[in-house]
């Protein structure tokens, strides 16, 4: 099975074989997979095809077409994931992707995956899938929601009326897959017995499409084979501008000519005619097919969200689900992440000198593996469980629905700013990596909300970011992990509202559109899918670690020993430019060039941060005369501590009490021992000045990769200009208010 | 230092910035693993 994520047209379609349906032999069977957003789309194709696409609990989560390619009786088919639209104008980046894959790869088949739930406004986009001209197989998904609500919906009434086989489905159960497969290997055996009906727009719109049907044939042959003849028809009726210009014909006597009696009957707006008609299709057809219980008593959703989208209480509550979350991630991770410190500065340290001793390589390869690469990546690796931890919160937030309260409940100071709730939502995505929330702000209708959007989206603190702020928040305020670390969140998307609004004010005037946002019900994610999309999150750390933080690792360990045989880290080539920015950042009370060093690392990735100062201040072992344990004796103290781990993980998450009770009882030696970092920090930064250093990490430039992903999505580097600028100031100002504003209450310093 | 050791931390070096050009500059910053950023496996 392989999962290709591509825009390769297939090659299998030739430019004859347009327009003209055969079945389907021996070749793959290309099914594109369109719906509504939030209709269960890429869960079902996991489903079918154990891929792992992301899947949340909002409208608006797949933006681009994936694929997802799998034997089934005997047959090869690929399925598209295509992102959600609510219909097939061209307005939205996801509408044109859907749209231009649709008519312009022509897939053999379509499935339309439509929300049971939601039947009425599934089918306002199913009435336009018909007029493709491709077979389509409705997967009536989210089915079991719909029963245990008391639906009865009459799937042969559906069929009888709209001409396609209609399956119902439940992706989160797998139920009903194997006859939906089993009616696309038969819709595509067999694809001209499968046409969809064709919906009538009523006497005046037909009778007009008639009359182009005529003239466009003896005019532009060509196109007709081109495009789904329909389709092509009735939009270019509608005056859709994208397609106008691609088959230029926009200004031409032809279309007035048809239009004209069209416009004396029903006014200028014939898209608002047409899109009316269908709109009264999809109601029509809802009102035969569907039966709902006549008493409905008031459902658990609307019951919470009461309470969580309450104007005043809304925004208090979205604070506190964020503080729950970053204490449990506290609870849940710490023991695993002193576990890893023990055993890469233990075991795994031993192991590799013994390695390099081994193949006799020269002296300072050792040097290069322990000080460089071990101490680069190893306090990088230790906050892995810290970023898994966060993902797995995230992802349950995602896919219980709340993500998108707290989009709606964001909403009214998201207009403050000029843009809409639905902006939030790239941003919250933002808390995973800011690279793939930058790519999803193309979920955003015009170029203003994006490029505001995606300006505003490295302000929300990645994972990346949290190594740096575990290692000051583990060295200075052990005792008050969670709220530290709120604190960041919060600041950062405070300070994404402020910038927003100066941006509202100098670049990018203009009122924010109305957006009426969706609220998906509540579901409980299922435990699998959790597991799966936190390791799809989490992954790409680790992916991260062993690429670009490993090779990072290594030249920044050449750059601090550089030129050969410098005496002190200071005169090397990093600490040099550390010292040239030091006087910079000594207002913000971290002027050491060890800060400024990082920090310019950092800009790599932002856990380098942390690997470069493990880099620089860990000394080198003054040979304890220690017994150095064996080889079996270390493999047992890495299964022990491990079980250790285990249960104070679980022991920290129940309790009240937290971290701090089982800190307590270990030597400070001991502790010293395992984190040689945090130690040595406590001795270089004040309390007020690692405060400082945490907001200057959160708030300066984002890593490279987002950098390139923004210069990428917005299409110039003029964007990125504005984001360094504007970073670094508010970097800087932000950790200066924080440092002197500290030290004038008489916090220290 | 000897030529030996220039050469090998010479090789060592070449590889981390290969393999630094290869994961930043080549994906055009889509990420493996990131969801929703795109992937190419091939
Ligand atoms: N109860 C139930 N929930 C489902 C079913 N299918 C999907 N869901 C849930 O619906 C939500 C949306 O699923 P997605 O697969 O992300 O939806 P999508 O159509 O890909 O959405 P976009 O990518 O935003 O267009 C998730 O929370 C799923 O768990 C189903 O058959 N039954
Ligand atoms: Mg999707």
């Amino acid at each position: 099975m392989s999962v290709q994520a591509s825009n390769k047209r297939q090659e299998e379609v030739g430019e004859s074989q347009r327009g003209v349906l055969r079945p389907v032999e021996k070749r793959t069977i290309t099914v594109a997979v369109a719906g509504n957003p939030n209709a269960g789309k890429s869960t079902l194709i996991n489903a079918i095809a154990g891929t792992k696409l992301h899947v949340g609990n909002w409208p608006g989560v797949t933006v681009e077409k994936k694929e997802a390619s799998f034997d089934y009786g005997g047959r090869r088919i690929k399925l598209v994931d295509l992102p959600g639209t609510y219909s097939l104008s061209p307005y939205t980046q996801e509408e044109i992707i859907a749209r231009d894959y649709l008519v312009h790869e022509r897939p053999d088949l379509i499935i339309n995956v439509v929300d049971a739930t939601n039947l009425e406004r599934n089918l306002y986009l199913t009435v336009q899938l018909m007029e493709l001209g491709i077979p389509v197989v409705m997967a009536l998904n989210i089915y079991d929601e719909a029963e245990a609500k008391g639906y009865r919906i009459d799937v042969q009434g559906i069929e009888q009326m709209l001409g396609i086989t209609v399956v119902p489905t439940s992706a989160t159960r797998k139920s009903g897959l194997d006859e939906l497969l089993q009616s696309v290997l038969a819709t595509a055996d067999d694809p001209a017995g499968h046409i969809p009906q064709q919906l009538n727009y009523g006497e005046d719109i037909e009778a007009a499409a008639q009359f182009m049907a005529e003239s466009l044939h003896k005019s532009h042959p060509s196109l007709v084979d081109k495009y789904p003849k329909r389709w092509l028809l009735l939009k270019l009726m509608e005056g859709d501008g994208n397609l106008q210009k691609e088959v230029n014909i926009g200004q031409e006597a032809l279309l007035d000519e048809a239009l004209h009696h069209l416009k004396r009957a029903h006014g200028e707006d014939i898209e608002a005619v047409m899109a009316d008609t269908r709109y009264s299709l999809a109601s029509g057809l809802t009102r035969e097919v569907l039966q709902k219980p006549e008493l409905r008593k008031t459902e658990l959703t609307e019951k919470i969200d009461r309470v969580v989208l309450n104007r005043f209480l809304g925004i208090p509550i979205f604070l506190a689900a964020m503080w729950i979350t970053f204490k449990l991630t506290f609870d849940l991770s710490k023991p695993f992440s002193d576990w890893i410190g023990t055993m890469i500065s233990g075991p795994f340290k031993r192991w590799a000198e013994a390695l390099v001793g081994f193949i006799h390589a020269p002296d300072w390869t050792a040097s290069l593996v322990t000080d460089g690469i071990i101490s680069g990546v190893g306090n990088v690796l230790v906050f892995v469980p810290v970023i898994f931890a966060m993902m797995f919160f995230i992802t349950f937030l995602e896919g219980s629905g709340y993500m998108a309260r707290a989009a709606f409940v964001m909403d009214r100071a998201m207009h403050a700013i000029g843009l809409h709730g639905k902006s939030f939502i790239p941003m919250l995505l933002g808390f995973g990596c800011n690279v793939p929330a930058i790519y999803a702000t193309r979920t955003l209708e015009n170029q203003r909300d994006k490029t505001l959007t995606a300006l505003l989206i490295p302000l929300m603190s990645c994972g990346a970011r949290l190594p740096v702020y575990v290692v000051f928040i583990g060295a200075f305020f052990p005792s008050h992990a969670g709220t530290v670390l709120w604190s960041l969140y919060v600041m950062g998307i405070a300070l994404a509202i402020m910038m927003g609004f100066i941006f509202k004010r100098t670049l990018f005037r203009g009122e924010a559109p109305m957006f009426i946002m969706e609220l998906p019900p509540y579901r409980m994610p299922t435990f699998r899918s959790l597991m799966i999309h936190t390791w799809e999150k989490g992954k790409h750390f680790l992916i991260k670690a062993g690429t670009y933080i490993l090779a990072f690792s290594v030249i920044a360990w050449f750059l601090l020993n550089l030129p050969w045989g410098v005496e002190h880290k200071k005169d090397s080539y990093l600490g040099q430019v550390g010292q040239v920015v030091a006087p910079a950042l000594k207002p913000l009370g971290f002027g050491q060039w060890e800060a400024g060093s990082s920090l310019i690392a950092g800009l790599v990735a932002k856990e380098i941060v942390v690997g470069t100062m493990a880099e620089i201040y860990v000394k080198k072992d003054e040979d304890k005369k220690k017994e150095k344990p064996t080889f079996a004796e270390d493999l047992k103290e890495v299964g022990i501590s491990f079980a250790k781990a285990s249960k104070d993980s679980l022991a920290n998450v129940v309790s009240t009490a937290g971290i701090t009770s089982i800190s307590a009882d270990e030597s400070a030696e001991k502790a010293a021992e395992r984190n040689p970092l945090r130690e040595e920090l406590k001795k270089q930064y004040t309390p007020l000045g690692a405060y400082a250093f945490i907001v200057f990490v959160l708030l300066y430039i984002p890593c490279v990769v987002a950098i390139v992903a923004m210069v990428q999505e917005l299409g110039s580097w003029k964007w990125f200009g504005v984001t360094f600028v504007y970073q670094m100031a508010l970097a800087w100002g932000a950790a200066f208010i924080v440092y002197q504003g500290g030290r004038l209450l008489g916090l220290g310093g | 230092m000897g030529v030996s050791d220039m050469i090998i931390a010479a090789v060592i070096l070449a590889g981390a910035a290969y393999i630094l050009y290869r994961s930043i500059w080549k994906k055009k910053g889509h990420c493996c693993g990131c969801s929703g950023g795109s992937c190419d496996k091939k």
